[in-house]
């Protein structure tokens, strides 16, 4: 049990780097729009537009 | 007329083959030339599905702007440097965009602008309908950012860089970091706790209970310190106000089962509390965030203020023209306003001759006749001279700014029973506090080693947390499924308001008639010219004039044109067709030799020819399809229905009489709407006022709830603590069904919280429920109170 010891701690400043990461990401606006990700996967991006004849 | 809809924006269509546009290879109506040149514009840059993700087509929203020239002026150096943030060889601004109401018109702005060279980056913001763009000057110019907004069929406007981050922002950047680090934190202490607790079972090492309880305790202080901090400011607030709130009972067993678990972790004690700490911080922060989510859904204020205001000014200077943008204007200038333009300040006219558009503002539909020496008000509009002006004053001193502040004033002036929910609950706390402190008392003198235990699983027990979850998040239950019945809800007690109201009172402009003249009869005199080509020949003569009379006459494709056309302003226009004089106006202005009588409440305008008249049209707002059966809904719902109009006699007794509306009051100036709202108030009942209109602006906020069309004037709606994004009525009455149902799920889970409150109570003041099942108690009884207020979301679903 005694790795335990070494274990949590570790767990703690992987905790500690997740929220600083979190942290960074809030500030840097990216958690700013959390209504248009949740949609953004099912728009298509790759549809092309049609081939036009030059006016 | 038929019943085909606008594919693009959803208005009526006249003739389905009269415009058209091929989209995946069908044919689809569109109802003007403009939907067409959007739909094919979309339709072009490959963003075709655009149409299958809308939630909705929004009737009359994203319709092209007539004039796109006006953004080339937005391309000069000092309008650029005014709006934008100027980089090497980049520029970043940022644009309102009205007219955006769904993630797919964020997707199809993001995605036209992105395409375009010289733009880097587009973020769409569709909560607060911002745009960021990040472009190279180098190879496009702000204008055509814009006028590519415009041709989408938006109406953009751009905003002078803010200095600081709005605040709406940083709450909800605080309030995720919050969020995360309770989550997180009760994530780990939770793990550490399942570890204590089963080697309070099968033994465990005095030294890894030790390390176990430190490390929760490490974990739990920045939950505590940080996640929590909002509960010890309110609670110290309400300590401060003498009104304590929900926060202090929270704040108290917050403060003393951390402290107690702290001292117990040092004096190897037989029991810690981390574990219930953390989780009712967690789950009091989620419900704050839900609310404080519902709550930012509101429009922004200042912007749709501004928006009734133009983006540019024409200023003269020693004889030259400078254009400049509005928000350099000072008083004293001397501005030229065109025809057609709203006017910028308020202020005196200097020179020429005009009839404005008051409506807005003062309710009076009639354009207003001005001229020298004459007020002018910011936020009217010009209707057909082209006239210059002194600025007198600016910004927030105008009318219009003063009106957003009194309504602002009158917003804070809640209803009383809002109040009195709010002393009710300071007396739950006070009684929370009584109760533990009684516990507390009574096992120190019976048994004062568990004293310390028993008082916490009273505290964490009664925690008001059910309580206060109950409400919110049924209230953001309904904001959001509200939101998708195209009803967007701004004030929290709108909800509350809308279920027990028992009067709605109507606008008549704008809310039960369509707000658009339509020609509701023809009288044509003599055989020479048939129906038809009257309307033809009027249309040709009012091709020149922007008045509000003129939408009546519209004939598309018309093959008259009038030569030689002149405004009489205030009176009517003329023309010469075929060489013979044609003059279209009011019975003094156009021959009269009328022997039949016009319909009540219809404005009748003529038209002659040489001095003969030829035909007379009544002129008359047109009531809304769906207007008679809401109205009949409503009623059979149990409600009261009133209509208040600023209006004539007449104009309001046709429209009652057509919707069957026995109480209705006419020529309302805004005071005598107020008197009528606070007379029903006084007499016991629950007003809903729907309107639209800046002078409604202090009525709507004097009634108890207020709804406003979006078609409305901007003000209106943001005054208003409902605004009603579709343009069908109906979603009157499912916001009012919804309401109820709201209700009864609030009545519901505070039924719960109580019932389990009160059963857990005395089990816990008796010693028999131990902190952590005191905490799962609490957090299973929040969990049934937010998985019912849920079901709201589904409400009205088949």
């Amino acid at each position: 049990m005694n790795v335990l010891y070494v274990l949590i701690p570790l767990a703690l400043l992987l905790l500690g780097g997740a929220v600083w990461v979190f942290f960074w990401a809030v500030g840097s606006g990216q958690f700013d729009d959390l209504d248009t990700p949740a949609v953004r996967i099912v728009m298509d991006d790759d549809e092309k537009p049609p081939d036009r004849p030059e006016p | 007329m038929n019943d085909s809809a606008c594919f693009h924006c959803a208005l009526p269509v006249a003739r389905d083959d009269e415009f058209q546009v091929e989209i995946d290879g069908d044919l689809k109506p569109v109802c003007c030339p403009g939907c067409k040149a959007v739909a094919e514009l979309i339709r072009d840059t490959g963003m075709s599905s655009y149409y299958a993700l809308r939630e909705a087509p929004q009737p009359g929203v994203g319709r092209p702007a007539d004039d796109a020239t006006e953004w080339q002026l937005f391309d000069r150096e000092d309008m650029i440097s005014a709006f934008a943030d100027l980089g090497d060889d980049s520029a970043e601004a940022t644009i309102y965009v009205g007219g955006m109401y769904c993630a797919a018109c964020s997707w199809l702005i993001e995605s036209t602008l992105g395409n375009r060279a010289g733009i880097i980056s587009a973020d769409v913001n569709p909560v607060t309908h911002r745009v960021r763009v990040h472009w190279r000057p180098g190879n496009i110019g702000f204008g055509e950012i814009l006028a590519t907004l415009a041709a989408l069929g938006y109406e953009p406007q751009p905003l002078v860089p803010e200095s600081t981050t709005r605040p709406e922002v940083t709450e909800q950047r605080a309030a995720l970091k919050r969020l995360l680090v309770a989550s997180l934190g009760m994530m780990q202490v939770m793990m550490f706790a399942v570890g204590l607790y089963a080697g309070d079972y099968q033994g465990m090492d005095d030294d890894m209970q030790y390390f176990l309880r430190l490390v929760s305790f490490v974990v739990t202080t920045p939950v505590v310190f940080y996640s929590a901090r909002p509960f010890f400011a309110g609670a110290w607030r309400g300590i401060v106000s003498r009104r304590p709130g929900m926060d202090l009972p929270v704040s108290i067993a917050v403060t003393a089962a951390y402290l107690g678990s702290t001292y117990a972790t040092i004096t190897h004690g037989p029991a810690t509390w981390f574990d219930s700490v953390v989780m009712f911080v967690f789950f009091l922060t989620l419900g704050r965030f839900l609310e404080m989510r519902a709550r930012h859904r509101s429009i922004d204020r200042s912007i749709a203020l501004s928006t009734l205001l133009p983006n540019t000014v024409t200023r003269i200077e020693g004889g030259i023209q400078n254009i400049l943008p509005a928000s350099q204007l000072a008083v004293g200038d001397l501005l030229i306003v065109r025809p057609g333009d709203s006017i910028p300040a308020d202020g005196v006219l200097v020179d020429g001759e005009t009839t404005v558009d008051e409506a807005l503002l003062t309710g009076e539909a009639e354009p207003r006749r001005r001229s020298s020496g004459d007020a002018l008000i910011a936020g009217s509009i010009n209707l057909d001279g082209m006239i210059q002006m002194r600025v007198e004053k600016t910004g927030s001193d105008t009318t219009l700014g003063t009106i957003s502040r009194m309504s602002e004033r009158a917003r804070y002036a809640r209803p009383a029973f809002v109040r009195l929910a709010d002393r009710l609950a300071s007396y739950i706390v006070v009684a929370i506090l009584v109760i533990a402190v009684g516990v507390a008392t009574y096992w120190y003198f019976y048994a004062p080693e568990h004293a310390f235990v028993i008082t916490l699983s009273v505290l964490v027990v009664t925690c008001p947390c059910a309580l206060a979850l109950a409400t919110p998040a049924a209230f953001a239950a309904a904001g959001t499924r509200l939101a998708e019945l195209h009803l967007l809800v701004t004030n929290g007690n709108a909800i509350e308001v809308l279920s027990i109201a028992t009067r709605i009172l109507f606008d008549k402009t704008g809310t039960l008639t369509r707000g658009k003249p339509v020609i509701v009869a023809t009288q044509v005199f003599g055989d020479v010219y048939d129906e038809a080509q009257c309307l033809r020949i009027a249309a040709a003569l009012e091709t020149v004039s922007s008045h509000p009379i003129a939408d009546a006459f519209d004939v598309p494709n018309n093959p008259i044109t009038a030569t030689d056309r002149r405004i009489v302003i205030g009176e009517g226009v003329a023309g010469t067709i075929d060489d013979r004089r044609w003059r279209l106006g009011k019975p003094a202005f156009a021959a009269t030799e009328d022997s039949t009588q016009a319909i009540s409440a219809a404005t009748s305008v003529y038209l002659d020819v040489d001095g003969k008249v030829v035909a007379r049209f009544d002129i008359d707002d047109e009531i809304r399809a769906d207007a008679a059966s809401t109205v009949q809904q409503l009623l059979s719902m149990g409600l009261s229905i009133g209509l208040v109009s600023g209006d004539n006699k007449e104009a309001v007794q046709s429209v009652a009489r057509a919707l069957n509306i026995e109480d209705h009051h006419s020529n309302c100036s805004p005071d005598d709407k107020l008197n009528i709202i606070h007379s029903a108030q006084d007499a016991g009942q629950t007003v809903v006022m729907v309107g639209d209109g800046i002078n409604d602006a202090p009525v709507l906020a004097g009634a108890d709830a207020s709804v406003a069309p979006v078609h409305g004037a901007l003000l209106a709606q943001t005054n208003a603590d409902i605004v009603m994004l579709g343009h069908s009525l109906a979603t009157l009455t499912h916001g009012i069904r919804l309401a109820r149902q709201t209700m009864r799920v609030v009545r519901q889970n505070l039924g719960w919280a109580i019932v389990y409150n009160a059963t857990a109570l005395p089990l816990a003041a008796m010693g028999h429920v131990p902190p952590w099942a005191a905490a799962i108690g609490m957090s299973a009884s929040s969990l049934i109170v937010v998985l019912n207020a849920l079901r709201l979301s589904r409400f009205g679903e088949a």
